[in-house]
Order: C-alpha cells, then structure tokens, then sequence
C-alpha cells in the first residue's frame, strides 16, 4: 500500500487530514472473478467511483470530518460459503455482502443465517459461527480488525466459511441474541471512557445516550451515533487531550490476544506523542530498525498511518465506534 | 484474619501463602510484591514479568454471598471466564447461575480478557479490585 508523504503539519496539533483521508479513498478494492450476483459487482465498481472521485477532489481543504465518515462507512465485500460437511436438504450457493467495518460480526450477518437456514434441517442448525482458513472468527472484535489482521493482503473479496455445529468453545464466546452484543459494545465504552476521563463523561450521560450510540450502530446511523459519541471526544480546555488513550495492538503472530497499557497522549513536556512513541514503548520490536527492511504493516482501518501521526488526533478520529484505537501489526505485504 | 481456605480440588492448587492472599493457580510460591499501578511511559517490563502474579481483592456485591478469602494472587493470563468460574465453585453456585465481575464498578469486561492487562490499566495501591455481582449490577 503506497504511504501518501507530506512535509509539512500545518496546525502543529493536527496531522494532515487530506494523508489520513486520501488514504483510506484509495484502499483499493478489487472485482472478483468469482462474483455472482450482479447486485454484489455494482455495488463494488460504485464503491471504486465514489472512492476515485473523492480522490480527485482532494484539491479543496478536507474536513476532520470526512475522516469520520470514511472510516464509519467503510466496507468489506465478503464472500460467505457453507462448510461443507454442513448437511443440507440442497445445494448452498454463496452468498456475498458488504460488511461494515466498524461493526460485528454477528451484527450484520442475519440475512446470512436466514440464506443458509433455507436449505438445511431445522434439526442441523445451532449457533452460527464464522471462520476465515481455518481460524475461528470472534464475533466480539469489530469486522474491519478482523479483516486487517486476518486477511487484508489476500484478493478480494474475503472468504469466511459459515458453520452451523462443532461451536468452538475454547476459541469463541456465545452470542445468544443482540443483546449480548449491545453489552459488550457498551462494556468497552465504558472500559475506554475509564481510560480517557476517569468515566466522567459516559457516568454523566442519561440511559437513553447510551441506547442512541448501540442504536446508532445497529442501524448504521452515523450522525444519531456522533450526536453523543463527540462527547466522549471532548477533553478538558487545560489539557492537551485525554488522561489515557484506549487502545489495542494485535498481532497474528503472537500467543498474548493484544497489548493494552496506560499511555499518555501529552508528554511532560508538552509536546504530543505520536503513533511512532507508542508503539515503541509498548511494542518496539514492531518497528523497523533505522537502516533496517520494513518488516510489519501498522495497520488501522486498512490503512497505515504515517508513525508521526499525534496519538490523540488518532484516538479521536480513527477509533472504532467502541472508542477504542484498535491496532493491527501484520508481516509486510509483497505486493 | 481467618485461615484462607485451600482452593477447590478441581483447580490445581498449591499452599495457600503470604499473609492474606491465597494461591489460585498451580505455583505455590509466596506473594510476588505487586508493581506499581501508576505507570507512566518508559518503564521497560522485567523478562519473566508474564509468569508473575498479581493481587485480585474481589468484593460481594448486593446479596451475592461474600467469599471467605478476598485477596488472591492470581497468574496475570488467567482469563474474567476463568475467575467467574472459580468464584462460583468456590461459593458453590450452580453452573447455570449467572456471575458478572466489574472493574472500577463500572464495566464488565469481556470473559476472554486477561487479568494482566486489567491489573495494568485499573489497577492501584498493588491490586486490582474487582466486584462481583449474581444480577447485572451497573449494566
């Protein structure tokens, strides 16, 4: 993935808004071949144009904003196919959809269920699960971290088996309903609203605030979302940003699930610390040594943002709905 | 203070240890002392510093009963499942009954969080203070 340099910062307190967003417009999508339904192809080639004019009209002063947007309707085109020991009344053809990336799996597969259901004995049919080669998909990370971490340097689109029974217990949690799912998307507000501002913020907020963000989520409604989400963005005049960032940092590779830590957003000194200062204080063998080979991607939304990006300015803006920066550290690509 | 009671037989256990703090785990040293809480960037982790153990003071919430034994010293990649699943044992709770554990009494962590990574981020005075509760106590 080619990285969009600029020299200069403008505002010192801002990064430039047009690299972040210039780069996530041109994460590149590619058409299957093996795409069937013509409804999945064009949606796919109006995502290319609508990604292709927004690069060009990057001449005109690109909002923080626009970021926000780019990275809430970010899709993947997926590809779901029954296992096939699954026993079926019929043939199962495949089914393909675009997955948002800032939600969850079992959020947004219903019409997955309900295709795959049709041709199979109601006797066959327990809890849906999901795997991509052979490693068991958790429903609880958001889509997008899947993805990256997963398989964001393979074509396109990505190929997710369905399965119906063998539930891997040891490698999965249950997901009986929605609601399981409202609890935990809340559970890490909260955990991340506990790093930012001692849970001041989401403690002040009434019920029916906590029930617009889930419903927000759930109904992909960006600005009901951000209506009360930008509140938890918001920090105290006298500081520079939040008392602690909430962030994530996976790797495949590794046998720990992720790296979390308390880390600051402002140094004593003042000056922001970047995505480069977190990563070697938490994760220096990541980072490539100066007259090293580039070894790993950082990888956030499918995109890599440059090291001298202020952490603040990513908590703020490249977080998952969940408020959490999650982090991606995957063997560079080939291509 | 009472005797801690040993843990559980179906959970590897050795001597309880240290003044307080029973073993919950297979290693039967004594109490580790516990890093500081306030951590601050630029403090390198000691190697080994995976195997150690971290203090869990573990406080009744509502009606749910109160174990004898509070303060446990507990492997840092032990999982919330993992200690929901020993403090019903231990307050002999059925499988089907349902237990929540919270940090800061304020949000339920995920069952496959370690508690390594909880100790470092919320955790203060060389603990961690977790509650737990048989009914969602703060949603």
């Amino acid at each position: 993935m080619p990285l969009v340099r600029h020299s200069t910062w403008g505002d010192r307190n801002k990064p430039s808004h047009e690299s972040i967003d210039l780069l996530i417009k041109q994460r590149v999508w590619g058409i299957s071949k093996e795409e069937q339904s013509l409804k999945f192809s064009i949606s796919l080639v109006k995502e290319k144009l609508q990604s292709i004019c927004a690069a060009l009209s990057t001449g005109r002063m690109t909002d923080d904003k626009d970021v926000l947007r780019d990275v809430w309707f970010g899709r993947i085109p997926t590809c779901f196919t029954l296992y096939q020991d699954e026993i079926t009344e019929r043939e199962a053809e495949p089914y393909y959809l675009l997955l948002p990336r800032v939600s969850y799996l079992t959020l947004v597969t219903d019409k997955v269920k309900k295709h795959f259901q049709k041709v199979m004995r109601q006797e066959d049919i327990s809890e849906i699960w999901f795997e991509y080669e052979g490693t068991p998909l958790k429903w609880h990370y958001p889509i997008g971290l899947l993805f990256d971490l997963l398989a964001s340097n393979t074509a396109l689109p990505w190929n997710i088996t369905v399965h119906f029974k063998s539930f891997p217990e040891k490698d999965l949690l249950h997901c009986p309903s929605k609601d399981t799912i409202e609890a935990h998307f809340m559970s890490c507000m909260k955990e991340a609203d506990a790093l930012k501002h001692k849970s001041q913020v989401i403690n002040e907020m009434q019920k029916k605030d906590h029930k617009q963000l889930w419903m927000g989520l759930q109904n992909d409604k960006f600005d009901q979302f951000w209506a009360i989400n930008r509140k938890l963005m918001e920090y105290p005049a006298e500081d520079n940003g939040f008392r602690y960032i909430p962030f994530r940092i996976y790797q495949a590779t590794t046998e720990r699930p992720f790296i979390q830590k308390l880390f600051r957003p402002v140094a004593v000194d003042g000056q922001l610390h970047t995505l480069g200062d977190l990563l070697k204080e938490v994760c220096p063998s990541a980072i490539t040594p100066e007259d090293g080979v580039k070894k790993n991607q950082i990888m956030i939304h499918g995109i890599e943002p440059m090291l001298e990006t202020p952490l603040q300015w990513l908590s703020e803006h490249l977080s998952y709905p969940d408020n959490f920066l999650h982090i991606s550290i995957i063997p560079q690509s080939t291509d | 203070m009472a005797e801690p009671e040993r843990p559980p037989t179906s959970l590897t256990g050795g001597p309880a240890a240290g003044e307080g703090a029973a073993e919950l785990g297979p290693d039967p040293n004594a109490l580790e002392p516990a890093p500081s809480a306030a951590v601050s960037p630029g403090t390198e982790e000691p190697t080994g510093d995976a195997k150690k153990k971290i203090d869990v003071l573990l406080k009744a919430v509502g009606d749910t009963p109160i174990m004898k034994t509070k303060k446990w010293a507990v492997e840092r990649t032990r999982t919330i499942q993992g200690l929901i699943d020993f403090i019903k044992k231990f307050l002999k709770l059925v499988a089907s009954e349902q237990l929540f554990i919270y940090v800061n009494q304020s949000f339920a962590p995920s069952p496959d969080q370690e508690v390594g990574t909880l100790y470092e981020c919320f955790g203060s005075d060389g603990k961690l203070v977790l509650h737990y509760c048989k009914s969602q106590a703060w949603g």
